[in-house]
């Protein structure tokens, strides 16, 4: 009798580490290599730079807005998002984008702009009377 | 054992069939949410993220209307200590268990055909892994709901402490499983859920375990 409860606390305790883990697993993952990006199915967090350089486009029409990013090793992507230019997207110091690669291209549903901070010690300067 | 709760399974069975008190119950709640849903989408296109939400509401707060029924109706008819007599502990949770599977079953297999039929974003691309999180999220809400029937049996408010207790401890399975359903909708492969199908995997590993070992007690009180 005491035996069953031993073997079962026992059961649990695995079980329930091993759904821990796996939750932390599961979740979006950030991932900052493109070659990488383009070969998962699996919606991910890519981070990287817009490509200035490149020209972006605005279709008014399908209100789009498609722009290149481009990542630490040099791989570009093209990048679509159902959706205007995000605030700041001109002085964004890097790009998160949230979505997946299909055909080509990196669908976005979310974007995130990582600014520049506006209280660098330049600015302080600058501002001075 | 295990043919004192196949008769255990037997008697909910016939007695479910002469009086249709859970089928009526999950059948009414089913249509009733499915129709204040489409009316409330009307016209409007809604997203496969949304559907795929909306197909577990419907399905937790269906399961909440009709599956306390196994044990509630063993202490309304007084029969409880007649079913402490007859069979052990685990014999009369396994014929519970059993019962409980087959409904959810049904309801819920009769939940995804109404959402096929009826919505039209609701279009799965992934059939086996659809196939999959089904099975497993039925069999781990069953396990789920089972034994919180038998806790709440024995308590006064019976019609709201079962939600709320419920809630909690299913939210884990239903999470995974609204993430397993958008998969499924997405096309994902069964390679790429790899993590979330073994997390149900383990969720109802625990609730069967947990439940074994907690039954006893609560079934002896």
């Amino acid at each position: 009798m005491k035996n069953k409860y031993i073997f079962g606390g026992f059961i649990i305790v695995i079980f329930l580490s091993l759904m821990v883990y796996l939750f932390t697993q599961s979740n979006i993952q950030y991932q900052d290599d493109f070659s990488q990006v383009m070969n998962t199915t699996k919606t991910v967090k890519a981070t990287g730079s817009w490509v200035k350089e490149k020209s972006y486009d605005l279709n008014r029409k399908n209100k789009t807005f498609t722009f290149f990013m481009v990542d630490d090793n040099g791989n570009e992507m093209k990048v679509i998002y159902n959706g205007t230019i995000p605030n700041n997207f001109e002085s964004a110091a890097s790009v998160v984008v949230t979505g997946k690669y299909v055909n080509g291209y990196f669908h976005a549903k979310d974007i995130l702009t990582k600014c520049p901070s506006k209280y660098e010690d330049e600015q302080v300067k600058t501002s001075t009377m | 054992m295990i043919s004192k709760a196949f008769a255990v399974f037997n008697k909910d069975f016939h007695s479910e069939l002469r009086t249709r008190y859970a089928i009526n119950s999950l059948a009414m709640f089913v249509i009733v949410a499915i129709s204040v849903i489409m009316f409330a989408v009307g016209q409007e296109k809604i997203s496969e993220g949304l559907t795929g939400g909306l197909f577990w509401v419907v399905i937790f707060f269906t399961a909440m209307s009709g599956l306390a029924r196994t044990f509630v109706s063993e202490e309304e008819r007084g029969t409880s200590l007649t079913l402490q007599l007859v069979a052990s502990p685990s014999a009369v949770f396994s014929g519970k268990l059993l019962f409980n599977i087959i409904l959810v079953f049904c309801m819920n297999t009769v939940i995804a055909l109404l959402y096929a039929a009826l919505f039209e974003s609701f279009v799965i691309k992934n059939y086996s892994l659809f196939f999959f999180s089904f099975v497993l999220g039925n069999i781990g809400l069953a396990i789920s709901s089972t034994i919180i029937a038998a806790i709440i049996s024995k308590a006064g408010a019976k019609g709201t402490l079962y939600p709320v207790l419920s809630f909690p401890i299913l939210l884990p399975l239903i999470l995974t499983s609204v993430q397993l359903t958008l998969f499924s909708l997405d096309g994902t492969s069964i390679e790429d859920a790899k993590f979330e199908l073994a997390i149900v995997v383990s969720y109802d590993v625990i609730m069967l375990t947990v439940s074994y070992m907690l039954f006893d007690f609560i079934w002896k009180d």
